[in-house]
């Protein structure tokens, strides 16, 4: 089986039973206040509502900063304290394969890291658009952020398992690469998984360019993300078959 | 690397050794851990006795699957150890590191380790391998809270809830109280009995000469000796001591011990009395009635080198 209901339930304890889900919780709710403190501020009036909502709120504050933030804390913690602490020796000294106990702990990082996203997602979108027209603008921002959940979950969890600085280097990828380099250099798109989920939400939603023109062409958004899971999952499966204690604990 | 003092323990040609290290080694960059070292054990208890830092653990991380060896072949039950998850089925670990789940209680920990094992009976698996540690009274405790005994004993009955063939214990002792220690010590005697094999690793001499029929001596990553303990026991013993004796009248004391057939070498130093034997029990029954005869009373007398690891050393210089 590819996911062992075992592992599934151990992991969901150890993330979520933490202060770490209040944290998150908390955090994604900044987006929200953005978008109350906008529309009290009556700066849907003098701005287009649903430029603000796809560009700023959405794409740069919950598909920029909660998610990708989100799905670091949730994709490294979730095997990588195990490293940390010396439990991964328990669950590596079963008769489990690799994979599942992959596939396992990515089923959860990614549905807390969802969680976390759409509560983020729907109170913003809606609060900032309330009474314009939506044109399909939050829920395709929160199915492009799903897809965008499961590529950063996949990234960071092969991260975690790859090296003991997993956090550092997911956090150098988010700020510096995405948020500067591919900011200044058009061609390192490619490389974004935030680029991807924008994409991908360009896809989904039905506005002119003037509110919503994403880096990616969806269908290129789409196969990239596809290629980014698959590879991402393919090295951590590789990496944990090879793990050696004390390599990163 | 010296010969083992008597043959590991024997296998039956028929089938494959429980446990096989052939020219293992095992580096970290320039750093040699495990210097091609060859054994094989069956059935029964083995001590894996060493300093620390000598490469216990690196040899049971290798035996757990856990390291895979820069040369040579691991194999457990006849199968690969490196690379290989379906071996779990019939090997238990028990790591050094006292690190559980913190926010599992004692039962929900072994629990879920029959339940990753796809045990049938899960419960009661849990329940008879809680039992075995006698932990009945603290299992719905959440073992964050556990002492380090406690870690120690929960940790083996995770270990032992699946039955396995063979058991691998990183210094298991460490933290238990004596009460405890001697009934895990039953329990593995038990387990042994029943055709386990057991590998456990210590620094302390007196826990694996309780515990252990065999014993593999590893002193800077190379075996130094392998074999039945007393054997072993009785080289450490008759190894050549010094020691440093303060007598009434050191150079009258010294005239006669020179006589006695333990004694090969005596000399005066200062205050002190520096006397060599080859025979340490030999040695210790003699001095008192030398002394007695020579009418000279003695007001010290102590060993000069009876760190584990200067025991250690005579192996590797054997």
């Amino acid at each position: 089986m590819m996911i062992d209901s075992t592992i599934v339930r151990l992991t969901m304890r150890q993330l979520l039973g933490q202060k770490r889900t209040i944290l998150m919780l908390a955090f994604a709710l900044i987006p929200v206040l953005v978008a109350l403190l906008y529309r009290l501020n009556g700066d849907h009036v003098r701005h287009d509502p649903q430029e603000w909502t796809a560009t700023v709120a959405l794409a740069r504050l919950v598909v920029g900063l909660v998610l990708p933030f989100t799905a670091l804390v949730f994709g490294t913690a979730a095997l990588g304290t195990e490293f940390e602490d010396g439990t991964a020796v328990y669950l590596l000294s079963k008769p489990i394969p690799r994979s599942t106990i992959v596939l396992s702990k990515l089923l959860v990082a990614w549905g807390a890291t969802v969680v976390v996203v759409l509560v983020s997602t729907f109170p913003t979108g809606f609060l900032a658009l309330s009474g314009e027209p939506q044109d399909g603008i939050v829920v395709a921002f929160a199915i492009a952020a799903v897809f965008g959940a499961l590529i950063y979950c996949a990234a960071f969890l092969w991260l975690s398992i790859a090296t003991s600085r997993a956090l550092i280097a997911g956090l150098l990828y988010v700020f510096i690469w995405e948020g500067v380099v591919v900011n200044l250099f058009k061609g390192v798109r490619l490389f974004s998984v935030r680029q991807y989920t924008l994409g991908i939400a360009g896809e989904l939603m039905s506005v002119p360019k003037r509110v919503f023109d994403p880096r990616l062409q969806g269908p290129t958004a789409i196969v990239l993300a596809c290629l980014v899971t698959g590879v991402a999952i393919w090295l951590a499966f590789r990496s944990l078959k090879r793990w050696e204690i004390g390599e990163t604990s | 690397m010296t010969e083992p003092i008597a043959p590991p323990i024997a296998t039956e040609p028929t089938a494959p050794a429980a446990i096989e290290f052939d020219h293992v080694s095992r580096w970290y960059g320039n750093i040699v851990a495990v210097n091609d070292i060859s054994f094989s054990l069956n059935a029964g208890i083995t001590g894996l006795l060493g300093p620390n830092g000598a490469g216990k653990s690196t040899m049971l991380h290798m035996l757990a699957g856990f390291l895979q060896p820069s040369s040579g072949n691991v194999r457990v039950l006849g199968q690969p150890a490196w690379g290989n998850p379906e071996m779990y089925r019939r090997v238990g670990l028990v790591p050094e590191r006292e690190s559980v789940y913190p926010f599992l209680t004692g039962y929900e920990f072994v629990l879920d380790s029959a339940r990753l094992h796809h045990l049938a009976n899960a419960e009661e698996a849990t329940m008879k391998a809680i039992r075995m540690v006698e932990l009945e009274d603290a299992m719905g405790r959440a073992s964050g809270g556990y002492s380090k005994g406690m870690k120690q004993r929960i940790k083996i009955a995770a270990a032992l809830v699946h039955e396995p063939d063979v058991l691998l214990l990183d210094e298991p002792f460490n933290g238990a109280d004596p009460r405890q220690r001697l009934h895990l010590m039953d329990l593995l005697r038990e387990m042994a009995a029943n055709g386990r094999t057991i590998v456990f690793s210590s620094h302390i001499l007196e826990e694996v000469e309780r515990l252990a029929e065999d014993v593999l001596v590893i002193v800077s990553g190379r075996l130094a000796a392998s074999g039945d303990f007393r054997e072993i026991r009785k080289l450490m013993t008759d190894r050549p001591h010094t020691f440093v004796v303060r007598a009434s009248d050191n150079r009258k004391l010294a005239a006669d011990l020179v006589s006695d057939p333990s004694v090969y070498g005596v000399e005066l130093q200062g205050n002190d009395l520096q006397v060599r034997t080859s025979e340490f029990a030999a040695f210790t029954r003699a001095v008192a009635g030398v002394a007695r005869r020579a009418d000279v009373s003695i007001f010290e007398i102590r060993p000069t080198d009876e760190s584990l690891e200067s025991v250690f050393s005579y192996l590797v210089k054997r």
